[in-house]
């Protein structure tokens, strides 16, 4: 009960937080502040991704965003040496305000009414609170329950370590899995990405040479010879 | 109890309109291009918070993860692409300043 109390502050405390940084970037006529803020939000950005259990996506928006694009930003507006800006808008800064508002209030009234937001007592909810024991228990009727139907949104469910270790590992027993602590995030993300989402994972890799590529044949100096 | 999808939702949603509204309303193509960096990382947060809704048994759903896994790659590509464009663009003005790309205007 406490642990959950805290955790709830911490999102919010970090999506505040990340959304402050993200003012500051547009807010800020020196790119290298804007910069900074930008590193600022992606860290706060990774936080609530690691509140939510996805610790390899937080650590990957750590890794990539915060360290290698941040960097790339850094190195070309230090490169440039970019002035402050004398006019700050190109489009008067009302209407540019007032789009993104509009913009906003839809997302978030869309987001407040998608079937099921609403619902506390949505049953997704409240079977993963005493899944994990009776995965333990009794497997068949875990299973049986996890098939009901489930709305989209409610609460976001327990993260259920158990049942995690038991479906990484197909060779472990309940009991076993049950004493194993951690949660399996990487392992099972990989079990993805390289059996169902291989190819495009090879494509992918293609696109980035491609960009690796693109980016040195287009930043290179011609030569007028 | 934890923490509302909704409430993902519309910190995701938030953090994209800033983006938004800076790629509308600012003049450094550089900051606009940071703003739109900003708008895909959101999106990896949405996507992220749909990946842990629809989960079973506690579980998420790791396509989802997956795909914001293949966001993140393009976007450093992207990002790769758009500095050299950019570097481009400041030999050939000597400038930084979206709106001094008037050549075709005038």
């Amino acid at each position: 009960m406490f642990e959950s109390a805290i955790c709830q502050i911490i999102f919010y405390v970090f999506a505040v937080l990340a959304i402050a940084c993200a003012v500051g970037v547009i807010a800020f006529r020196n790119p290298v502040a804007s910069a900074m803020n930008m590193a600022l939000c992606f860290g706060f950005t990774a936080a609530v991704l690691f509140g939510m259990g996805a610790q390899f996506m937080g650590i990957v928006q750590l890794i990539v965003y915060a360290g290698a694009i941040l960097v790339l930003f850094l190195f070309v507006v230090m490169m440039l040496d970019v002035k402050e800006e004398e006019r700050f808008c190109k489009l008067p800064l009302f209407i540019g305000l007032m789009v993104a508002s509009v913009f906003a209030g839809m997302v978030v009234y869309v987001s407040i009414n998608l079937p099921g937001v609403q619902d506390i007592t949505c049953p997704f909810a409240r079977l993963c609170d005493n899944i994990g024991a009776l995965a333990v228990t009794d497997t068949p009727a875990a299973t049986a329950c996890v098939q009901a139907p489930s709305a989209l949104g409610g609460y976001l469910p327990e993260l259920n370590s158990t049942a995690a270790n038991l479906a990484a590992n197909p060779g472990m027993t309940p009991e076993s899995a049950a004493a194993a602590t951690g949660y399996p995030d990487v392992k099972l993300l990989g079990k993805t990405l390289f059996t169902q989402y291989n190819i495009a994972f090879v494509i992918l890799s293609f696109a980035l040479l491609a960009g690796t590529v693109g980016a040195v044949a287009l930043a290179r100096k011609i030569r007028k010879d | 109890m934890t923490i509302p999808l909704a409430h993902y939702l519309i910190f995701s949603g938030i953090l994209f309109s800033i983006g938004l509204a800076g790629v509308l309303i600012r003049k450094n193509i550089l900051v606009v291009f940071m703003c739109l960096e900003m708008m895909l990382s959101a999106a990896n947060i949405s996507l992220v918070a749909f990946s842990r809704a629809q989960g079973t048994n506690g579980i998420p759903v790791y396509d989802a993860q997956v795909l914001s896994l293949f966001i993140v790659a393009i976007a450093a590509a992207e990002v790769s692409i758009g500095l050299a464009l950019i570097v481009a663009m400041f030999r050939a003005t000597r400038s930084v300043d979206s709106t001094s790309l008037n050549t075709l205007k005038d």
